[in-house]
Formats: structure tokens, C-alpha cells, sequence
């Protein structure tokens, strides 16, 4: 079904096509079976992403859209997270090592998607969010979101077959689409893309982001600080060294003065 | 007098003793119940008060701390010798809180050690916990000569002594790097935070802004420490203090309004919108007023004037700093954060038992200099000089200066207040539409979902094949009507073929919670529905 190609080695990540979906919601169950989450909702196009949902399907202006995380090429949350619990695998999944997590929420507060969720009522919480079923990759397996679409809508596969396979449908079928992928360039990039036929803005997606990394901001000013510190501590060194000669040279001329 | 100073005593400690009470039973709230029970704090708003305040606010009470050290003992300006002590102090107790606010506000304050070991230098948070933890080891190793002194320990006092340069190198680097990473841990959110504060120079701003409330602080303890325990410092090094906020400030209000003119964002300013008017409330209360205060020299040079305008240098400066960590973001998180009773209860608490360590130290270590004794001062009552704020503040002198005080600070607050009422929580995105969605072209997609032959049982009087074709609306289909509660909606990587059914199938939690008779014909007729004769 929604499966493209699989070479083990290569990156992989997600195509989601909007003009497919039919919002039967295989995708929203396979993927809390699949994680073993509690029902939520009755409907469960009125559900939003949390610490019980890592997937959801929404309708928006007459169209169906998906939301889950976009493992993005530069995670903005593994680059935040002080202790390294979030990371960027090879395969694309950015997964999550629960075992470190401090719990400072940074990477819930930093994320440009609003994806990562947090075990609020929990007394040792947790982040949660989708991992792109990295286990499953792993194997060999595509995603749980992808194996069960009908429609193709979520299709699995190589992160570069999936962008020519995007430009295909767009280029084959003039008019349907938009000529555009969002996540080709997004924040430097994301393993999940995604195809429609209005704008992605009325799809309830961010239009407004940068196509630079965001990490990228906060790594240019860490990256001086090995430089800050030497040049600071030599140059307050320094200073300290003069003024204290000073003085030194002052009560030493002190001294000779007065006998 | 001196019932009156009892009573005065008692009457704070009842306060303090409230307090901790309330401080205490929403620690047992917060640690019992977790962070979403006893907080404000969503997904959409992950950092509140205890971040806004409790961190970025406690962090600056050392700013103080090392710009003293710094003039004191690297350019040797030795006349300011006498407000190392209080500065230090101020510091490492702000350090310690910060700590212990982070215990609270930290979702698994057990592991607040991982990041020595668990390492990732991209992080702005890895920096800021790096520096939390050696700053504040640094701190007790400057503030450990007033307990060497006090328990007349010679030997470690002289290796303190020996140390004390480099001492301070390292503090003043660790200092200027923690405080400007608080600004840059806010670099990541372009899109979050509002345009009035979000800029590429905040870890500058953080750390200018700093400087002042370090200086602020220290002017603002001075006169507590007085009214509580007669000790003072010096009017005259306390004006120059002054002359120096009036320096960082004017610097810091330039860099902000050029900063906002070179990335277009100077109009937003004179937008009615709720950002606005907090931005200018807290332009006025913590740079604009101050400035135009401190830059009378009569002003400058009185007791009432210093410590009004410094009061104003802190109120701004908390404002700024909880614009920045809440006000800014409220409109993209698409709600507004207000914190619970917890949160501010845990908050005073946490305030209250720095003022509780200050006290202490100043009466049982040598904090303040020597010279002035406790008791004398207040005695000889140089009234003239010190005012006495609380009970009798109005000196004739000092009129004027509360007054444009207290009206900064009335049109700050009317300011905000007037700007609470823009606070429109819009949410982002597109609202949702009750429009049907079109699958039409989409279901030409649609791959019907290959039967299922189940296995069968012995007693079965027939095989099963579960046909998706007479289960699905092809028009409409929906999935979640039978997956993934009554049936797996995955292959299961196990069983090779056909999912097995237990014997339960015709339960309600199966076949039969549609089969019952009312949704669908019930499991209890005719079998042959569904068994097959051979």
C-alpha cells in the first residue's frame, strides 16, 4: 500500500499526499496500536497531538491533513536538549532516549511544529511524540501510519525517491497540485513531506519558517565560547596584571621616596 | 521604641511563617501531583513563572556580584572594596535559588546532574546548566572567606586568599556567559516570540540588562540591610553605583530601540496592542524612568532617590524578563499564561528564603564592613541622612522623588493593565470548518483492504472470511469503527496468514459489539451469515 522503495541504508522519511486522503483514520489507529496509547476521543478527527496522541488526522478547508512529527533534517529539539535525549538517527527517525530526559521541556518549547508533547499529569513525566516507528525501520518495516493507508496517501520510503516521486506526481498531473513540497527546505529540511492542492498555510501549516536551520542561531554563539573564554581570561589577566604592577610600582617609589 | 521593634519583628515573622506554610503545602502539591496538576503550564505554554521568574530573574541577582569583583579586584579600584561582600552574597544566594527553583520546575528534578555527564554542546541549556553548577561552586568559594572569618579559620582563608585572581577570572567569564545564554536560549523561537523582544541580540540585552540590576540590587539590599540591621553603606560609593546604572542603561535603551529599528519593528511600538503597551510599560518603569531619576544629581545623591530609582531598575528589569518568557510568546502559543496560586506560592517562598539567608548572613558574617555597628546607627538616628521608609517615608527632601516613582510605576502598571485587555488569544493556524471534505477524487486511490479468511476453530460450524467490501462505507470510509480497539489494525510480524481469533469472537468485545442484534444482525442467528457450510 503506502510502501515505495526500501534500501536499508538510505535515509528514509514520509510523503503524505493530501489530495489522497480520504480520512478514515487507518493511520491514526495503526499508529496507537502501534505504541500501545489509550483512545482519546469518540472522533477522532477532533483529536490534537499529546502525550496519548502521536499522530492525527484534521480537516481542514474540505481537505484532510496529518500532523506528526517532521523529522527534520537538523532537529531543532535534539539540538536544544541539554543532555542529548532527543537524536537524529541515520535512518531519519529523530528518536527520544527516555532514560536521559531531565525534563526542562526545552525541546516542547523550542520545536518550530509543536510536536513534542509532554506527560503533564505524570509525577516522573516524559516527552512523547512519534518516532517515525524507528524499530520498524529497523527491521525493515515501513512505518505502522504507512503500512495501513488504503489510499496511498501516506506513502513510505527513501527520503530521495520520495522527493522525485513528489515532483513526479506534481509534474504528471498538471493543475491538481501545487508546485511546491513542503519540508524539501523547511527548516533546513524535513523526512516527512508533504503535497496539496490549496495552500499549505490553510492546511494549518507554518508558512513562515526559515529555510535555515534553527540551530544554526543558537550555534553561532555557542560556538565562540571556547574563544571567549581564553581571550577573556588572558585579557582580564592581563588588566589585573597591569593594575596590580601599578600599584606595585607605586608603593614601591613610595618607599624609596621616603627615607 | 524598642516594643515597637519587637512588635515589628513578630509582625514579619508571622508573615515569613505564612509564607512557608503556603510555600510548603504546594511543594507537597506540585512534587505529589505532578507539573500539570498543580501548575498552569500546557504543552502550548511549557515554560511559566518558575522559568520567567525564578530563573532568569535569580540568575541576574549575580550580576552584582561579578562587575564588583571585577572593578575591584581586576582594575584594583579598591573603594569599592566594601560592597564586594553583600554583592557576593546577593550572588550565591541567587545561585542557590535558582537551584531550587529548578528542582521544582524540572519534570524529573532527580536527574538535574545528567548534564555532567550526558553531554551536548549544542545546546544553550547544556551551557546554562554548565555554568549554573560552576558558578555557583565558584561563588561558595568567594563567599567562603566570611565563614573562614567568622569561625576563625586561618589556613583555608590563606588558600582562599592565594586563589583569589583567578578566582575571579574564572567567575567574571562564567558570570558573562550565563547571563547572556539565558538570552540565547530564546534565539530558537524566531517564530514564537513576538517581534518587540525576540531579536539576534538578546544574549546581549540579557547580559547589559544584568549589569544594571546588579548595581540596582545592591543599592536596594543597602538600604533593607539598614532598616533591618543598621548597616549601610557608604551614600557617596552607593551614587556612584547610581551614575553607573545611568551608563548601562542608557546603552541598553539604545541598543534595544536600534535593534527594533533595523529589523523594521519600531511601528509595532505604537500599535495599541497588548505586546505594546507591556513593552512600553517596561521601558518606562525599568530604563526610561530610572534614567531620567538618577540623572539628577540631587536625585543621585539622596538615600530616597537611589533606592526609589533602583527599586524601579528591579521592577523593570523582572518585567522584562517575564515579557520575554511569557507576555512575547502568549500569542503564538494561541493561549495566555497566567500562573496558579501554586506556582506563585512556591515563587514567594523561594523569595522569602533569600531575604530569610540575607538576613542571617548580615547578622551572624561579616558581610558589611565593620565601621558602622549594628544598634549605633539606628541610635544616633542619622535620620537625616537614611529615611525611614515603612512606617514614616515621607521626607520632606524626598517628596518629589517618590512621587514621579510612584507615578512611573502607576503608569506602568495602568499600561499593562490596559494592555490585558488586548490580550486576544487567536489561535493559530486555520479554525477548523465544518465544511464536508470532498473524497472524491481521493477515493479513486482507495484500495478495498483484502478479505480475511480466519482460522477455524473446531467447534466452528463453518470457515469465516471477514469481506472489508460489505464492512466498509466506500463512499465515506472509516477505519476506526472496528480498528484498532476491537481488532488489530497491523499485521502481526508473528503469525504468518490470517489473524487467529480467540474464542471470544462473539462477544461484545469482537464480532459482536456490532453484531449484537441493534447495530448490525446479532452473532445469535443464523450462523450460516457467516460460517460457511463446508
Amino acid at each position: 500500500m503506502g510502501i515505495a522503495t526500501f534500501n536499508q541504508k538510505k535515509k528514509k522519511g514520509i510523503l503524505f499526499d493530501s489530495t489522497r486522503c480520504i480520512g478514515c483514520g487507518a493511520c491514526y489507529e495503526a499508529c496507537k496500536e502501534r505504541n500501545h496509547l489509550p483512545k482519546t476521543v469518540e472522533n477522532f478527527l477532533e483529536d490534537e497531538l499529546s502525550d496519548k496522541t502521536y499522530s492525527t488526522v484534521k480537516s481542514r478547508n474540505g481537505h484532510f491533513v496529518r500532523r506528526f512529527c517532521m523529522h527534520c533534517e537538523v532537529p531543532t529539539c535534539a539540538s536544544v536538549c541539554p543532555v542529548a535525549a532527543l537524536e537524529k538517527t541515520e535512518l531519519g527517525p529523530v528518536v527520544y532516549h527516555s532514560d536521559r530526559c531531565i525534563g526542562c521541556r526545552y525541546c516542547v518549547q523550542a520545536c518550530p511544529f509543536n510536536i513534542p508533547k509532554y506527560e503533564w499529569t505524570k509525577r516522573a513525566p516524559l516527552v512523547r511524540k512519534c518516532d517515525l516507528c524507528a524499530e520498524r525501520l529497523a527491521a525493515g518495516l515501513p512505518t505502522a501510519c504507512a503500512e495501513v493507508c488504503p489510499t496511498g496517501a501516506t506513502t513510505f520510503g527513501d527520503r530521495d525517491f520520495l522527493i522525485g516521486e513528489a515532483h513526479h506526481r506534481i509534474r504528471s498531473s498538471p493543475g491538481r497540485y501545487l508546485d511546491q513540497i513542503y519540508g524539501l527546505e523547511e527548516v533546513g529540511g524535513t523526512d516527512v513531506l508533504l503535497l496539496a492542492d490549496i495552500s499549505f498555510e490553510s492546511l494549518g501549516l507554518r508558512t513562515d519558517l526559515s529555510k535555515q536551520p534553527l540551530p544554526l542561531l543558537t550555534w553561532n554563539v555557542l560556538q565562540k565560547i571556547p574563544n571567549f573564554v581564553t581571550v577573556g581570561g588572558v585579557l582580564l589577566g592581563g588588566i589585573w596584571w597591569i593594575t596590580n604592577r601599578r600599584d606595585e610600582v607605586r608603593l614601591a617609589e613610595r618607599r624609596t621616596q621616603k627615607p | 521604641m524598642n516594643h515597637k521593634k519587637l512588635l515589628n519583628l513578630t509582625f514579619w515573622r508571622v508573615v515569613l511563617l505564612v509564607i512557608f506554610v503556603g510555600g510548603i503545602y504546594s511543594s507537597v502539591l506540585r512534587f505529589a501531583g505532578g507539573l500539570g496538576n498543580s501548575t498552569a503550564l500546557s504543552d502550548e505554554f511549557p515554560w511559566g513563572l518558575w522559568v520567567g521568574f525564578d530563573v532568569l530573574c535569580g540568575v541576574a541577582l549575580a550580576a552584582g556580584g561579578f562587575t564588583i569583583s571585577a572593578v575591584v579586584y581586576i582594575f584594583n579600584i579598591e573603594r569599592f572594596k566594601p560592597i564586594i561582600r553583600p554583592t557576593i552574597l546577593t550572588a550565591f544566594l541567587g545561585y542557590l535559588l535558582v537551584i531550587v527553583g529548578l528542582l521544582f520546575d524540572l519534570g524529573q528534578p532527580l536527574r538535574i546532574w545528567h548534564p555532567l555527564v550526558m553531554w551536548n554542546p549544542h545546546s544553550v541549556m547544556f551551557e546554562v546548566a554548565w555554568c549554573v553548577m560552576f558558578y555557583t561552586a565558584v561563588l561558595f568559594l568567594e563567599f567562603s572567606p566570611m565563614l573562614f572569618e567568622r569561625l576563625r579559620l586561618g589556613r583555608p582563608l590563606k588558600i582562599i586568599h592565594a586563589i583569589t585572581i583567578p578566582l575571579v577570572i574564572v567567575g567574571v567569564i562564567l558570570s558573562m556567559l550565563h547571563q547572556s545564554s539565558l538570552g540565547s536560549l530564546y534565539l530558537i523561537v524566531p517564530a514564537k516570540l513576538h517581534p518587540l523582544w525576540y531579536s539576534p541580540l538578546l544574549p546581549i540585552f540579557f547580559f547589559v540588562s544584568a549589569l544594571a540590576l546588579g548595581c540596582a540590587m545592591t543599592i536596594f539590599e543597602s538600604f533593607l540591610s539598614y532598616r533591618a540591621f543598621g548597616k549601610r553603606l557608604e551614600l557617596g560609593l552607593l551614587s556612584e553605583l547610581g551614575k553607573v546604572i545611568v551608563v548601562v542603561l542608557s546603552v541598553y535603551l539604545v541598543l534595544r530601540l536600534q535593534d527594533l529599528a533595523g529589523r523594521n519593528a519600531l511601528g509595532l511600538v505604537l500599535q495599541s496592542s497588548y505586546e505594546s503597551r507591556m513593552y512600553l510599560a517596561e521601558v518606562l518603569m525599568g530604563i526610561v524612568g530610572p534614567v531620567l531619576l538618577l540623572l539628577i544629581p540631587k536625585v543621585r545623591n539622596s538615600h530616597s532617590g537611589l533606592f526609589v530609582a533602583s527599586v524601579l531598575v528591579v521592577l523593570g528589569f523582572i518585567m522584562n524578563r517575564l515579557n520575554v518568557s511569557i507576555t512575547g510568546m502568549e500569542a503564538s502559543a494561541g493561549r495566555s499564561y497566567f500562573p496558579t496560586w501554586t506556582e506563585l506560592s512556591v515563587t514567594l517562598m523561594i523569595v522569602a528564603a533569600g531575604f530569610l539567608m540575607f538576613g542571617l548572613a548580615v547578622k551572624y558574617l561579616p558581610v558589611f564592613p565593620p565601621e558602622v555597628k549594628p544598634g549605633q546607627a539606628l541610635q544616633e538616628g542619622s535620620r537625616e541622612m537614611v529615611p525611614n521608609f515603612f512606617p514614616e517615608p515621607l521626607l520632606l527632601g524626598s517628596k518629589a522623588v517618590l512621587a514621579t516613582g510612584a507615578l512611573i510605576v502607576f503608569t506602568a502598571v495602568s499600561l499593562s493593565y490596559s494592555g490585558l485587555r488586548y490580550r486576544s488569544v487567536s489561535l493559530q493556524g486555520v479554525a477548523e470548518q465544518a465544511r464536508m471534505v470532498d473524497i472524491m477524487n481521493a477515493l479513486n486511490y482507495y484500495q478495498m483492504v483484502p478479505d480475511i479468511v480466519f482460522a477455524q476453530a473446531e467447534s466452528s460450524p463453518g470457515k469465516v472470511v471477514l469481506r472489508h467490501s460489505t464492512h466498509v462505507d466506500s463512499a465515506q470510509p472509516n477505519c476506526t469503527i472496528c480498528h484498532s480497539k476491537t481488532f488489530r489494525i497491523l499485521k502481526d510480524p508473528h503469525s504468518k496468514g490470517a489473524s487467529v481469533m480467540s474464542v471470544d469472537m462473539h462477544d461484545e468485545q469482537r464480532c459482536g459489539s456490532c453484531h449484537n442484534g441493534q447495530r448490525a444482525f446479532s452473532v445469535k442467528d443464523d450462523c450460516t451469515l457467516c460460517h460457511s457450510s463446508q
